[in-house]
């Protein structure tokens, strides 16, 4: 990622000559000294640094849509820019630094975890910065407010998700340190992940029907809890145990057995699938204090 | 495709890969350009709006020819704006001249050059009397190929070459433009329609250009199906199977389908108002309004096509397949 940077960093101040008439000023100016200007410009101006800081993002997401990521991240940088931000204090400044820290923990997924991490704390500052009085930190309102949105943007319907928010919640006027920050919008990712893969999972057990057995859906279940069930996480050789017993054979006798003892067949709904599934990980989630 | 292997490409590779870096070189030149009005617009701003006019596809506009050619997505978003700039044209079912296309390409990219064009004309007239008229969609389609897959058809044109000189191209040169325009030159004039090449041979050859090759290459399902659907085939009839061919439409992904490439209503919507604006006459369109081309008036581009009169009478012969679809 350095390397990239540099190699930026060296390449920008000499625009692609390609991009037609350049220079500005007169003609009669050495070339040379032209571009030293427009360096010596770029960086008096912020530019220079403003395009390092957004390629590191786009490093560090990696997007699928680089240009459409840069469309997104300049615009909220002219949103919350001095004179955007700064206007009147709280009524304005807090919706916009809650969309502004909403931005920043989406920027790269979660599995980058050092990516994240810096985004969360980008967030964390953003939220816990009020106006011009002194850093009132972030307080359990704001906190529970940025899980409620990170989970009523995703697919997953909110009968899903509010049993988790109750978990991890925070009083209204605690302060919340870093580390319960950032635990609680890494598990509100995590678990809407977990929904969307259990989505994709009913999709295969209804087989485009529309509605799933009954007894298949339990019998899936009853491997993931079994699986999870497994207990103490902390120990690596458990994440083995779990990947085994959810590895393919498991789940086929499982699901074989639960359609060869099918006596009337009933079914279950996606929305009663995705809640069970998602009860078993909640389950697994530690209650924040 | 690449969803998952951007994360395991080395940064330099992955900007490259994704055209990062030309987009951001771009940005800062024309901020440069402009660096009288950054002041009180704000820098933040400008990238703002030059990266939305990026992903909208509307930043080729006016630019020059080096920088519309520079990526895939500049080279879809120069297509596409030329068919909705210009499909009236299709519309009124005017058939032009390869120069024409050429001034209309202009409009949009003053020093695009006449090369491509002509390049594309060939592709629509099989390399025959290069002065004659075609229909707008004959030569869009043409032209998408031409264009998008430029240096594809470089390599194509110098591997055809060598098929039909007897030597069988095994290790794939990649020209440089100069020598594939020669040998395309030279291919055209040799062979005549009847003989060409053997396709099932000419597509082994084809195979390692298409995984080779670091340009945007057509799917090679979709050249694997356009050549074994013949015994022998000639370039020309290689490129304007590729250009009649709706997968490799899609797979470039700037024009719709051919039967909706004139249709647009929300376009069609507005161009009325606009019409009714400017002629101050209110034009009887409310009743049996939009579909229909005959109702209105004449409003292609400021260049009236040269040959509107002789359409009628050279439209059936000339251009090699439909020249209409407005009816559906």
């Amino acid at each position: 990622m350095k390397m990239a940077a540099a190699a930026c960093e060296k390449r920008r101040p000499a625009p692609n000559p390609a991009a037609g008439p350049v220079r500005t000023g007169a003609g009669a100016e050495a070339p040379g000294r032209a571009l030293e200007g427009a360096a010596e410009f770029l960086r008096q101006a912020g530019v220079t640094a403003m395009v390092r800081e957004a390629l590191l993002k786009v490093l560090e997401a990696r997007p699928e849509e680089p240009v459409a990521f840069l469309a997104d991240y300049f615009e909220k940088l002219v949103l919350s820019s001095p004179e955007a931000a700064d206007g009147g204090g709280d009524p304005r400044g807090q919706p916009q630094r809650l969309a502004r820290a909403l931005w920043y923990v989406r920027l790269a997924h979660h599995s980058h975890r050092t990516a994240f991490n810096n985004n969360i704390s980008m967030a964390y500052e953003c939220l816990g910065a009020s106006g011009r009085r002194k850093k009132p930190g972030v307080n359990g309102r704001i906190y529970s407010e940025l899980l409620r949105r990170i989970c009523q943007d995703s697919e997953a319907p909110q009968e899903v998700t509010s049993p988790l928010l109750q978990r991890i919640q925070c009083r209204d006027h605690e302060a919340v340190p870093f580390d319960v920050f950032r635990y609680g919008v890494l598990t509100c990712f995590v678990l809407l992940e977990f929904v969307a893969k259990a989505d994709t999972l009913y999709d295969v057990l209804d087989d485009g029907s529309g509605v799933a057995d009954k007894r298949v859906c339990q019998a899936v279940l009853g491997t993931l809890e079994e699986a999870l069930g497994a207990s103490d996480f902390s120990v690596p050789i458990r994440y083995l145990e779990a990947g085994s017993k959810l590895g393919p054979d498991c789940l086929a006798v499982a699901m074989d057995r639960a359609l060869l003892e099918r006596k009337l067949s009933t079914s279950m709904k996606r929305e009663e699938f995705l809640k069970k599934a998602a009860v078993l990980f909640i389950a697994k989630v530690k209650p924040v204090d | 495709m690449l969803s998952a292997e951007r994360f395991s490409l080395p940064g330099p590779e992955y900007l490259a890969q994704r055209h990062v870096l030309t987009y951001m070189e771009d940005a800062v030149s024309q901020l440069l350009e402009n660096r009288e009005d950054i002041s009180q617009y704000g820098i933040a701003r400008f990238f703002t709006e030059y990266f939305n006019s990026v992903r909208q596809g509307t930043h080729i506009l006016f630019r020059e020819f080096s920088f519309v050619q520079a990526t895939p997505h500049n080279r879809t978003s120069y297509l596409r704006t030329f068919w909705r700039c210009f499909r009236t044209v299709g519309k009124n079912g005017d058939l032009l001249t390869a120069k024409d296309y050429h001034c209309l390409l202009q409009l949009l990219c003053p020093d695009f050059p006449m090369e491509l064009t002509q390049k594309a004309a060939r592709i629509v007239l099989m390399d025959d009397a290069m002065d004659c008229l075609m229909s707008f969609s004959d030569f869009l389609f043409a032209f998408q190929i031409q264009f998008y897959y430029s240096e594809f058809l470089e390599s194509v044109a110098a591997i055809y070459q060598d098929l039909l000189d007897g030597k069988n191209p095994n290790t794939v040169i990649v020209p440089t433009s100069s020598s594939g325009q020669h040998r395309s030159r030279q291919a055209s004039s040799e062979c005549s329609p009847l003989d060409g090449v053997e396709a099932s041979l000419f597509y082994q050859c084809l195979e390692t250009l298409l995984d080779r090759s670091k340009y945007s290459c057509p799917p090679s399902a979709l050249v694997k199906e356009v050549l074994s659907s013949v015994q022998r085939l000639t370039f020309y009839g290689f490129l304007m199977a590729l250009a009649k061919h709706h997968g490799i439409n899609r797979a470039v992904g700037a024009l719709p389908d051919k039967g909706d490439l004139l249709l647009d209503p929300p376009m069609d919507q507005e161009l009325e108002k606009l019409v009714a604006q400017v002629s101050g006459l209110s034009i009887s369109t409310p009743a049996s309004s939009s579909g229909e081309p005959a109702n209105l008036p004449s409003r292609n581009s400021p260049r009236k096509p040269l040959h509107h009169r002789r359409k009628v009478d050279t439209e059936s012969d000339i251009s090699t397949e439909e020249t209409d679809s407005s009816e559906n």
